[in-house]
């Protein structure tokens, strides 16, 4: 199954593309690929690196400089999220909700630069959506204990037990296709409005781009991160 | 037999494309529900303007909740008409 589509008009045709695989079977291994998501997602990482590196520098007690100020903003915000959507118990979730929203929002504004969207692979999504998974048997586990864990899923009756089971496994794969599904029609929805208009695309995409390339992505990647804590934090058999 | 394989094919595409445009119906359910969701909020922003962060974030939530139905239509819209999945199986079939 191919694990992305993307759309991108030549010549009067729309022709349909998956991510580009650079390099096919990486180390000899067969089925190993080597694709454009990844490669974009090391630019973002790298894009990443240099921000927090840039912001984090010289950093006074008082802050100064308006560089530090900003970082402060940026962590307060995050800290102010998890807070108030997860509780204070959660204090430990803040570094890895904050690594999430700025890798996600990054990659969603690589369209930007004209790269392929990462989270337009639905390989990229389904990855991130079975890292809250495992976060939340994880919480589970570790709040209710064997006993607990076990308890959770046949409440509140017994009978409930398949569609508790279903419930888990629906919850990150609506997480991966929503962010998904968002990232890939807006790529759909832009390359056929340049298509459509040839060569009087001048303004009417522009504007596209401004809802789908920015405000969805800042969008999406907040909802990500709300969704998930929300997953987690109500993963909770102690309360 | 080869004019038998384009007509088989041709019918397998269009009923795909029939399909992803009847797939996307499914775009009423969220319209619908993120409407009723965004109406809600502003009365109750409207009765509770402190509240406004709050009752915003819990909107955009329940809107990205009302969607996923909405997504899904949308996964397989796109997969009929650009991975379509039944013109492996014609091929299949074709081949025996």
């Amino acid at each position: 199954m191919p694990t992305a589509l993307m759309l991108a008009s030549e010549g009067g045709g729309i022709t349909v593309n998956g991510p580009l695989v650079v390099v096919d079977n990486l180390f000899g291994i067969p089925g190993l690929k080597l694709t454009e998501s990844i490669i974009v997602q090391w630019i973002v990482i790298a894009i990443l690196l240099v921000v927090v590196l840039i912001l984090t520098r010289n950093m006074k007690v008082v802050p100064e400089t308006k560089r530090q100020v900003a970082a402060e903003w940026i962590v307060s915000f995050f800290v102010d999220t998890v807070d108030t959507t997860m509780g204070k118990k959660y204090h430990r979730y803040r570094c890895y909700i904050m690594a999430l929203f700025c890798f996600i929002m990054i990659q969603n504004l690589m369209g930007l630069l004209g790269l392929r969207n990462p989270t337009a692979d639905v390989s990229v999504t389904g990855t991130l959506a079975i890292i809250t998974f495992c976060l939340v048997q994880f919480n589970r586990g570790k709040t209710g204990k064997f006993k607990g864990y076990m308890k959770s899923f046949v409440e509140p009756l017994p009978f409930m037990l398949p569609f508790n089971i279903i419930g888990e496994f629906a919850n990150p794969l609506a997480l991966a296709l929503r962010l998904f599904g968002n990232m890939i029609a807006g790529t759909v929805i832009n390359a056929l409005i340049y298509f459509a208009l040839g060569k009087l695309a001048i303004l009417i995409p522009a504007i596209a781009s401004l809802y789908f390339d920015i405000f969805s992505a800042v969008m999406q990647a907040y909802i990500f991160i709300m969704l998930s804590m929300s997953y987690i934090s109500s993963a909770d058999c102690e309360e | 037999m080869d004019e038998m394989k384009i007509l088989a094919e041709g019918i397998v595409l269009g009923a795909s494309a029939l399909g992803a445009g009847t797939a996307m119906i499914a775009g009423l359910g969220p319209g619908i529900g993120e409407g009723f969701c965004g109406g809600k909020a502003v009365e109750a922003i409207g009765r509770q303007p402190e509240a406004s962060g709050a009752i915003t974030r819990t909107m955009i939530i329940g809107d990205a909740l009302a969607e996923t139905t909405g997504l899904y239509a949308l996964v397989i819209a796109l997969l009929l008409l650009y991975a379509n999945p039944l013109l492996g199986k014609l091929g299949e079939y074709l081949a025996r």
